[in-house]
């Protein structure tokens, strides 16, 4: 037989002698055993169930912000409207106030008007392109968010006592955002999930053509082939999308055609722009997510009259309950799974060490048999370690039950993020002097509900087997330690 | 095989310090029965295991085959209870959890023996002291006498140079220590053990070839029977 099978067969006698003495250990203390790893196992159980919640209140903030940028985009850049005082700019004063006003005629008048979100301003589209080329930057794409607003100006008869318009005078209003086909992985449109239909292709960029939003398709009763107007203009819808919940777009369009729109309304020219060279949004894309604080600095140094938001900062603006959600399970969640650990780690080690104590006499035998220390420390710590992955498996099992129960049980939680400075559609048209006014409210928030899952991940359960493997290594250690130094014969006089 | 001396070993106990073995000065031959005899207390058992290398004297050498037991590393001394000297004790000191033959085993796993010359040996162990139908037998489920016997292949199956025996009837009724001792000068005789037996009993001690009597952790000269 050469050497090494020699050595092999050498191991394997010892191997087999191990695993005897240590299953007949196990089961003489079979309880004990068992108490210890059910500790570890709820130890476990709880680091899991807090990682999975963890997770999904994460998710759910990640939605959120994803839903409001898109999933690619890194920061966004936009301008806030100027001091309302201008006198350019009636009627997107982006503060409350009145808007513009409409005399009534003889004539029933469809008034159908765009402007960008209330409280937003222009961007030249060049800022795009000098986006994309700074530094560590991957891509960049502009975006033009409008609002359309149409109403129907009653004639002079249909107008109440006092000049109150009807009911049907209200406006309706709806969200337009101009998607720039050549990088559709920016923007909010990213975020949207196609439902029937189809997509823009490269080639719809001057086509006019639509996807909307699945819930304001359903209001409006749209479907694909539907027709909807922007501004008078005839759109024909290709695509149904489903977007997260805090999404404020109702209808996407090619970004040149939004551009056209914008160049043909009232808003046109503003500070010497005209729509087709403006843009409301540059979403930027960095090269990599560590380069976001410096591709941040580098934009707000190219366009220093600029807002530019990184997801951290859009983080830091999200309220509700979500929020409130977050805190608590990153404090108490987290300090309740440490503090259990922490327990069910002292239990392990305790018991482990008053085990080997009972021992010591065996223990003393062994070493007066020629054991050395190192094959003690591994037999008690082989012991422990069994411990550990039977506490290990039960627990990451009670973890994915705990992650289930938070799951079902947990509330909707609802995210409230702040939207553009001022950003109200038309409220309320008013009637006074003869005349109609729009009103607009001082500026809005969105608050939408998010769904709070409880994924389970890879890390979050080899975390907790690595805690749970760890704190049965470490009780084995601390409880064969002192017995493995033991002279023999002070180990054999220990009274049992 | 063994030479002590001046051999001294203290315990400290509640403050006070205990002489267990003091001044010993010993030569024990390759081969030879030696019995050590004292009352409870006398310091013998303490004797025994420093001649099994169990525990470090506080002064005086320790000689096994010319190697000086105190001075040795502790890793060496691990060595040496593993490959030279076989341990009998008063309890038994069975694992509980093993069967006879586990316990056997158990002594031979410090030799890395491949797995079935190592079933063979604690085998044949187990059946020259009589008890290879018990081989898988736990100690609960052996009887005294039988435990004893268990403990006596244990000690043996490393194939030692020394065998000590601390009290090995010192648990048992008349008619099984007279098996057990006569088990054991058989064995002495049959391998040319070198054999050191601690006995408070004058009888058992009267078997061997040469008795030192301790008294108060001071051993009196070794002499024959006839001499005593």
């Amino acid at each position: 037989m050469s050497v090494t099978s020699q050595s092999r067969t050498r191991a394997g006698s010892t191997n087999r002698f191990y695993v005897t003495y240590l299953r007949r250990e196990l089961g003489r203390r079979r309880r004990q055993a068992l108490f210890v790893a059910a500790g570890l196992a709820v130890g476990v159980g709880l680091v899991v169930t807090v990682t999975a919640a963890t997770t999904g209140v994460s998710n759910a903030e990640g939605a959120v912000l994803h839903s409001l940028y898109g999933v690619g985009t890194d920061l966004s850049v936009t301008k806030a409207k100027p001091n309302p005082g201008n006198p350019s700019h009636p009627s997107t004063s982006g503060l409350s106030g009145r808007g513009p006003s409409f005399s009534p005629g003889s004539k029933p008048q469809p008034v159908d008007e765009i402007a960008p979100v209330p409280g937003l301003s222009w961007l030249p589209a060049s800022a795009v392109t000098r986006a994309a080329r700074l530094h560590d930057v991957a891509a960049a794409a502009g975006g033009l968010t409008l609002t359309d607003t149409h109403f129907t100006v009653p004639s002079v008869k249909q107008l109440g006592p006092g000049g109150q318009p009807p009911a049907s005078a209200s406006p309706v209003t709806f969200t337009v955002d101009g998607v720039d086909l050549t990088r559709l992985g920016l923007g909010p449109f990213a975020s949207a999930r196609l439902i029937s239909g189809h997509g823009f292709a490269a080639t719809d960029a001057d086509a006019d053509v639509a996807v909307v939003d699945s819930g304001y398709a359903a209001a409006q009763r749209l479907h694909v082939g539907s027709a909807i107007r922007v501004e008078f203009q005839q759109f024909r819808v290709i695509g149904i999308v489903s977007q997260p919940p805090a999404s404020a777009v109702d209808v996407y369009i090619p970004l040149a055609r939004a551009q056209a729109l914008a160049k043909n309304s009232v808003m046109s020219p503003y500070d010497g722009m005209t729509g087709s060279d403006m843009v409301t949004n540059v979403y930027v894309a960095a090269a990599t997510a560590a380069d976001v604080p410096a591709v941040q600095a580098e934009l707000t140094r190219l366009l220093p009259s600029a807002t530019v938001t990184s997801s951290a900062t859009l983080a830091s603006q999200v309220t509700g309950s979500v929020r409130s959600a977050a805190t608590l399970v990153a404090d108490l969640g987290r300090w309740l799974a440490v503090g259990v650990l922490i327990a069910a780690f002292a239990v392990a080690s305790l018991l482990t060490v008053a085990a080997v104590t009972r021992r010591y006499r065996e223990i003393g035998t062994l070493k007066a048999l020629g054991w050395p220390s190192r094959r003690v420390i591994a037999q008690i710590m082989g012991e422990s370690l069994v411990t550990g992955v039977i506490g290990a498996i039960v627990g990451v099992a009670l973890g994915f039950g705990g992650a289930a129960i938070v799951a079902a049980v947990a509330p909707r939680l609802s995210a409230t993020v702040a939207q553009s400075p001022g950003s109200a559609p038309p409220e309320n048209v008013t009637g006074s002097g003869g005349a109609l006014h729009e009103s607009y409210g001082a500026g809005s928030f969105r608050t939408v509900a998010v769904h709070m899952g409880g994924p389970v991940t890879v890390a979050a359960i080899a975390l907790a087997v690595a805690l749970a493997l760890a704190g049965a290594l470490i009780a084995g250690l601390l409880g064969s330690w002192r017995a493995s130094r033991m002279q023999p014969a002070a180990a054999m006089a220990t009274v049992e | 095989m063994y030479t002590l001396s001046g051999v001294t070993k203290t315990y400290a106990k509640r403050g006070s310090t205990v002489v267990a073995v003091q001044d010993v000065d010993l030569a024990i031959a390759d081969g030879e029965w030696l019995a050590i005899q004292g009352r409870t207390g006398s310091g013998k058992t303490t004797l025994l295991q420093l001649l099994g290398a169990m525990q470090r004297p506080d002064r005086g050498v320790v000689s096994l085959g010319g190697r000086d037991l105190a001075r040795l590393p502790e890793a060496e001394l691990t060595r040496v209870r593993a490959n030279a000297i076989g341990f009998v004790f008063q309890t038994f000191n069975l694992i509980p959890t093993l069967s006879a033959l586990e316990n056997v085993e158990a002594a031979l796993v410090p030799q890395r023996l491949p797995a079935g010359e190592m079933r063979a040996r604690a085998a044949a162990a187990l059946d020259s002291v009589g008890l290879a139908d018990r081989a898988h037998h736990l100690p609960s489920e052996l009887s005294g006498g039988q435990q004893q016997r268990a403990g006596i292949a244990r000690a043996l199956a490393k194939q030692p140079k020394v065998l000590l025996a601390d009290e090995p009837t010192g648990n048992l009724d008349t008619t099984t220590r007279d098996e057990i001792i006569s088990l054991l000068e058989t064995l002495w005789r049959e391998r040319g053990l070198t054999l050191v037996l601690v006995t408070h009993d004058a009888a058992i001690a009267d078997r061997a070839q040469r008795v030192a009597a301790m008294k108060d952790g001071r051993l009196s000269a070794a002499l024959t029977p006839e001499e005593r």
